[in-house]
């Protein structure tokens, strides 16, 4: 499986290619956007595997359901009666998890939603979401430099994340 | 003749005695020329010695590469590194030697306490002599020898470590002179025991040739064995899978390792008898021979060195030493820990030696050559993980999965040790 530095690498070899091409870039920037979004989601949930894979009992279980992404379910019948359980899949944003890290292992440093990391990061998973979800009556916005700062944008929150909760800055 | 000694050197009849019993049984120059010879003492160990020239003819006939550190002990372990007959650069001495080049400042021991007719006892540049020896039918001239007299244990260490400072000699061929001379035989005695050295097979001189042992391996293991088992007594069953563990990596070298030190006048020949430490090393050796087996037969990974002896990477020994003495308390585990990982159709090596070298985890640097490949700590950690995590089942395989999941832990415990939680 590839990891984060994978996709960074990929998404970059594509803005190179788009900055080669006259004519029709997105070809090459729309992967380089989606990659940029999928290196932070690589990150952030392989981070949250780390944390996961402690014994049980150094969690509580709602902060286990969001590391392992499954719903809390209360048991009302059968021998685990009156106790709560992890159950089925139940996916978690991506702003979620990250705030969820920084809020439990990074309390020197918080990222609030005026910050202008955060505001970047809003900017690359709108841009992401328009490329995900297109409509006939949206306008992509997207040239070298838009996709350059959606790269630069995703190396800057792994590296902030990584720096508050593993305590040391990441090798991009 | 007459001899003399020198100014700084103290003066001694005895070893004046010793001196004069030589220079009338060993042909040397200055008894031909009837030159004075001058007794030096060394000023910080304090042997004496004398400096003399001897043809290549007689020399070859008194000289023993064969010295040992410990002349009590009636076991033949030579001190040596091995004679590379085959190197370039022994080649080359010969060849010159052949052209009848004097060589110089070979230092030996005059010593009858064994075998007696070659007193002459090699410290320092055995190449040389055997090239000497080799050449004398094309040249028998006048070499140049440094000749101690009278030394005791400590200084016959220190001369033949200082006499092989100056040259390309391993820290395994350090290791092994320091463990004969300062903490005796058990160490090797130990291995012979447990099975990773045949009956007087020694230490091997120049590790990463030998696939077997090194002392450094050997230290490393004990010294793991016995911490984690310190640390294992105080911990609860509950609480054994909380923690980083950090296995130790003995020095090698010109240095003692303090760790091993400390344990070893602690303990001394008491290893002999700790069972529980013989099994491990027994469990161990269990492994390490089934994963040679498996890369030397499997056809699906290659034949390599650095597979064949997995378990014997520095890593690897110690993260396996410290869970076996952090175990001792909790038997359960112990037996599941003793357990050679099972093998599968593409897994056909215990150790998993391709799946490790190619693992990365996103906190590694992107220069990281694999999880059991080098001796870090960061590494040493790592493995203890996976064999902690591996005594919690009966049996499996050390799959990437599993690799994964053990190296998380460690990353995670870590993330969570630095406080920030």
């Amino acid at each position: 499986m590839y990891n984060f530095r994978d996709y960074l690498g990929f998404a970059e070899r594509y803005v190179i290619c788009a900055e080669e091409e006259n004519v029709d870039t997105n070809f090459f920037l729309i992967p380089s956007v989606l990659l940029s979004w999928v290196a932070i989601e690589s990150f952030i949930n392989n981070m949250l595997d780390d944390f996961a894979s402690l014994p049980e009992d150094m969690f509580e279980l709602h902060e286990r359901a969001l590391l392992l992404e499954q719903r809390v379910r209360f048991v009302d019948e059968g021998a685990e009666k009156g106790t709560f359980v992890l159950e089925k899949k139940e996916y978690r944003r991506l702003e979620e998890k990250i705030f969820f890290l920084l809020a439990k292992f990074g309390k020197t440093a918080q990222l609030s939603k005026g910050d202008k990391l955060w505001q970047n990061f809003e900017k690359l998973k709108d841009l992401r979401n328009d490329i995900m979800h297109p409509r006939k009556y949206m306008d992509l916005k997207l040239d070298v430099v838009i996709a350059k700062h959606g790269l630069t944008t995703s190396k800057e929150i792994i590296s902030f994340v990584s720096t508050h909760v593993s305590g040391k800055p990441i090798e991009l | 003749m007459k001899i003399t000694f020198d100014e700084t050197a103290k003066e001694d009849d005895r070893i004046k005695h010793i001196v004069t019993e030589f220079l009338d049984q060993v042909e040397t120059l200055e008894r031909k020329m009837s030159t004075p010879v001058m007794i030096f003492q060394d000023g910080k160990n304090l042997a004496y010695y004398i400096k003399c020239s001897i043809k290549a003819q007689d020399a070859s006939g008194i000289v023993d590469l064969d010295a040992k550190l410990d002349i009590e002990s009636t076991e033949g372990y030579r001190a040596n590194r091995e004679l590379l007959l085959n190197h370039k650069t022994y080649k080359t001495m010969k060849s010159d030697a052949e052209a009848g080049r004097e060589f110089n400042d070979i230092i030996v021991e005059y010593n009858l306490k064994y075998n007696k007719v070659r007193p002459l006892k090699v410290w320092g540049g055995q190449h040389r002599i055997r090239a000497i020896s080799d050449a004398v039918k094309f040249s028998n001239r006048y070499h140049g020898f440094r000749i101690y007299f009278d030394l005791n244990k400590k200084q016959r260490t220190e001369v033949a470590l200082i006499s092989n400072t100056n040259i390309n000699v391993s820290n395994d061929t350090f290791d092994r002179i320091l463990e004969e001379t300062l903490f005796g035989d058990y160490l090797r005695k130990w291995c012979q025991e447990a099975g990773f050295l045949k009956k007087d097979e020694d230490f091997p001189s120049v590790g990463s040739k030998a696939e077997r042992i090194t002392v450094k391996l050997a230290r490393s293991f004990m010294v793991n064995f016995y911490i984690g088992k310190e640390k294992g007594a105080q911990l609860k069953s509950d609480e054994i899978d909380k923690n980083i563990y950090e296995p130790y990596l003995t020095e090698t070298g010109v240095v003692i390792d303090k760790a091993y030190s400390s344990l070893m006048e602690t303990m001394g020949s008491k290893i002999l008898g700790d069972h529980s430490l013989l099994d491990a090393g027994k469990y161990f050796l269990a492994l390490h021979n089934a994963q040679y087996k498996a890369v030397k037969e499997a056809k699906t990974i290659p034949n390599k060195k650095s597979y064949r002896n997995k378990a014997f990477v520095e890593s690897i020994l110690c993260g396996w030493a410290y869970i076996a003495g952090l175990l001792q308390a909790h038997k359960t585990r112990l037996e599941k820990h003793y357990k050679i990982p099972k093998t599968i159709g593409v897994i056909p090596d215990p150790l998993n030696a391709v799946e490790m070298s190619k693992f990365k985890h996103d906190n590694d640097p992107p220069t990281y050559r694999g999880l059991g490949t080098r001796s870090s700590l960061k590494d040493r950690q790592r493995v203890a993980q996976v064999f902690l995590a591996k005594s919690l089942q009966d049996s499996c395989s050390l799959d990437k999965k599993f690799l994964l999941k053990a190296v998380s832990t460690v990353e995670g415990l870590l993330a969570l040790k630095k406080g920030y939680a």
